[in-house]
């Protein structure tokens, strides 16, 4: 499987703050990965790293096998679309999909025009005087016809509704299976997308905190719901992520449990519930002392 | 579809039960792994990994240039393995919570004589 | 998966250019538009001014410092520093080199200046014939230059706005640069150097040769003389776009 983007050391700096750090990574080829993090981890910064829109301060990353900067063979076959992309001020709706038939050797006009329908963008209006879930239809929808072998999307679906969410979600996954293509989309909405992903990396103040395969993430905590005492004996010397505690009970969220210790919980007469991707990667950057690699 | 446990075991699961329940005979085809991924709207890479576990464990087999199907016999071999951690899966649960609720065996015993003759 | 050959240089800069073209009315059709009302007006007030005049004869060269057609200039420059505000955020940020966008938009300024330099040109010739419309009005070639043959007019105007557009374009690209502070730094630092300039000339006593050198060329010469200027802004600004991150 060869890897499209390969980052070393990834760095980067606005005066003494580190936007990025020492980041290390690869995707594969045809995995849609998810780059998942709070607001301000960095997961924007190492997008536009990843398309030689930043400059970086040390490291390097590698996008089918160069460096993307100032690179025009491999950013001819990247797209990257994001929600606060700037459009020109006389752009209209048409305008901005008119330009990217340009920039983008794969665009799919048909594609794109049935898109706009689905969406229902109002073509003839200026950007800027379209609402944001306007513009973020128009975003996905250059994301999508441009069908770049490297797509990243950053937050793509910030002001749309649910319904076009769906309507992105399906139309992701439609134009995937027909059309292959590596995807890196960045969100915080985890729970929503997560089915979509096969791999994940969490980013957390600049920093990979987890950087994994999306089903053997799945499965790995767990929540043990019981009382006070019997959870406290059970959690001695284990991998605590979360702990609540109610009245006489406790809850606990832990992971690296192995199959017989589960057993052991059951035994023990705590109440075992499953951890959701979005429950995992929040606990994990609420205590951001600790490092996953699986 | 829960986001807890690996997403292909419960795909792979999904269909065991379809096949159990007759709603998939032998020799009928399974929907393809794009339609799968689409329906559940789950990343096709992980809907084949489904699909392959129930291959390698020859549930389904692949017929070329046409798709997946329910191999022979495979109701039988479902039911048996289920049979097998029926124990685990059902029994142990529930007597571990008719044991903290107080219900004896013999109690417990006669509940499911009653519920089974229904 | 489809695999494509990557575009060559020269469809790469075209495809710049027809990105700064994917709307034809804030280039092209607003300002010649703008300029024909703005004309449009001006004859209607030289008419007015007549009527209202009736038989009282005008000073004879009573329309003649119009020279409204020029405005064109300016707005150009207003483009050229959206150019490099916007228009680079919105190429670049979807995936076009620097380089490219660069030499695209250098060459979407050679167009404009060349379209509505000779543009201008042509309809002073037009305002020549006619005698300034009938009306003695000068909008297109204001008085000064009204012996100066169509074609040169139509250079000096075209390097007039290939100096304005290269010019705004590098102080745009200092702004996208370094933001506000880094342009206030720029102008006051370009200040300062015109000062001391004008300091040493005065200073070492050069100011009457170098005011006979001047008045010595014609308008067309001072006009060639621009073209350095032209061409120093031109690659300031792409040095200064080269190490630039679109917004956004």
């Amino acid at each position: 499987m060869t890897a499209v983007i390969e980052a070393r050391g990834l760095t980067k700096q606005f005066g003494k703050v580190d936007a990025v750090a020492d980041v290390t990574f690869s995707v594969q080829e045809h995995s849609i990965c998810g780059l998942l993090g709070r607001n301000g981890a960095g997961k924007s910064t190492l997008m536009r790293l990843i398309t030689g829109q930043e400059f970086s301060s040390a490291g390097e990353v590698d996008v089918f096998g160069r460096s993307p900067v100032e690179d025009a063979a491999v950013l001819a076959r990247t797209c990257f679309v994001r929600e606060s992309q700037i459009y020109p001020d006389s752009f209209r709706g048409k305008h901005v999909l008119r330009a990217a038939a340009h920039l983008f050797p794969n665009w799919d006009a048909d594609y794109a025009a049935r898109l706009v329908d689905e969406f229902r963008v109002p073509l003839n209006r200026r950007m800027k005087k379209m609402s944001r879930g306007q513009r973020s239809a128009v975003g996905v929808i250059v994301g999508l016809a441009a069908r770049a072998e490297l797509t990243l999307l950053d937050e793509p679906y910030a002001g749309l509704d649910a319904v076009a969410r769906d309507l992105f979600y399906d139309h992701l996954l439609a134009d995937y299976s027909a059309n292959p293509r590596t995807i890196i989309l960045s969100t915080h909405l985890i729970d929503e997308a997560a089915r979509l992903l096969d791999h994940v990396i969490v980013v957390d103040g600049g920093r990979v905190l987890i950087d994994a395969d999306a089903d053997s993430l799945r499965g790995t905590a767990v929540t043990l719901v019981g009382g006070h005492a019997a959870v406290e004996r059970f959690v001695e010397g284990k991998d605590v992520l979360g702990w609540e505690a109610i009245g006489g009970i406790a809850s606990v969220t832990l992971t690296g449990l192995s199959d017989a210790e589960r057993a052991d919980a059951v035994a023990a007469g705590l109440e075992l519930a499953p951890v959701s991707l979005q429950q995992l990667i929040v606990s994990r950057t609420r205590n951001t002392t600790q490092e996953v690699r699986s | 579809m829960d986001d807890g446990r690996p997403i292909f075991l419960q795909i792979a699961e999904q269909l065991e039960s379809q096949i159990i329940d007759g709603s998939m005979r032998e020799e009928t085809q399974v929907p393809s792994i794009n339609d799968l991924a689409a329906f559940h709207r789950i990343n096709p890479a992980t809907a084949l990994k489904g699909v392959t576990l129930l291959v390698d464990a020859g549930i389904l087999y692949k017929r070329r240039g046409i798709g997946m199907f329910v191999a022979q016999g495979a109701r039988d071999r479902l039911v048996a393995a289920r049979t097998e951690a029926f124990q685990d899966t059902y029994v142990r649960p529930l007597v571990a919570q008719a044991r903290a609720l107080g219900i004896s065996p013999e109690q417990l015993t006669a509940m499911i004589r009653k519920e089974a003759e229904q | 998966m489809t695999t494509y050959a990557v575009p060559t240089m020269g469809r790469r800069v075209a495809s710049t250019v027809r990105v700064h073209l994917s709307n034809p009315w804030a280039l092209l059709y607003t300002p010649a538009l703008i300029t024909l009302g703005v004309f449009g007006l001006n004859f209607a007030i030289w008419h007015i001014v007549l009527f209202a005049a009736g038989d009282n004869p005008l000073e004879p060269d009573a329309f003649d410092y119009n020279g409204g057609g020029s405005w064109v200039m300016f707005y150009l420059v207003v483009v050229a520093v959206q150019a490099m505000n916007q228009t680079f955020s919105f190429t670049v940020g979807l995936g076009s080199t620097r380089r490219d966008y660069y030499l695209g938009t250098s060459l979407i300024f050679v167009m404009l200046s060349v379209v509505f330099g000779v543009g201008l040109a042509l309809l002073a010739g037009v305002e020549r014939l006619t005698d300034g419309w009938g009306v003695g009005g000068r909008f297109f070639a204001p008085s000064v230059l009204q012996t100066i043959p169509v074609w040169e007019l139509a250079m000096m105007y075209t390097l007039a706005m290939l100096l304005l557009t290269f010019v705004g374009a590098a102080c745009g690209a200092t702004f996208v640069r370094w933001a506000a502070t880094g342009l206030i730094v720029f102008l006051g630092s370009l200040l300062v150097l015109a000062v001391a300039i004008v300091f040493l000339i005065v200073w070492g006593g050069w100011w009457q040769p170098i005011a006979d050198f001047f008045s010595a060329r014609t308008p067309w010469e001072i006009a060639l003389l621009s073209l350095p200027i032209t061409l120093i802004a031109g690659l300031g600004g792409f040095a200064l776009l080269r190490r630039a991150t679109p917004k956004g």
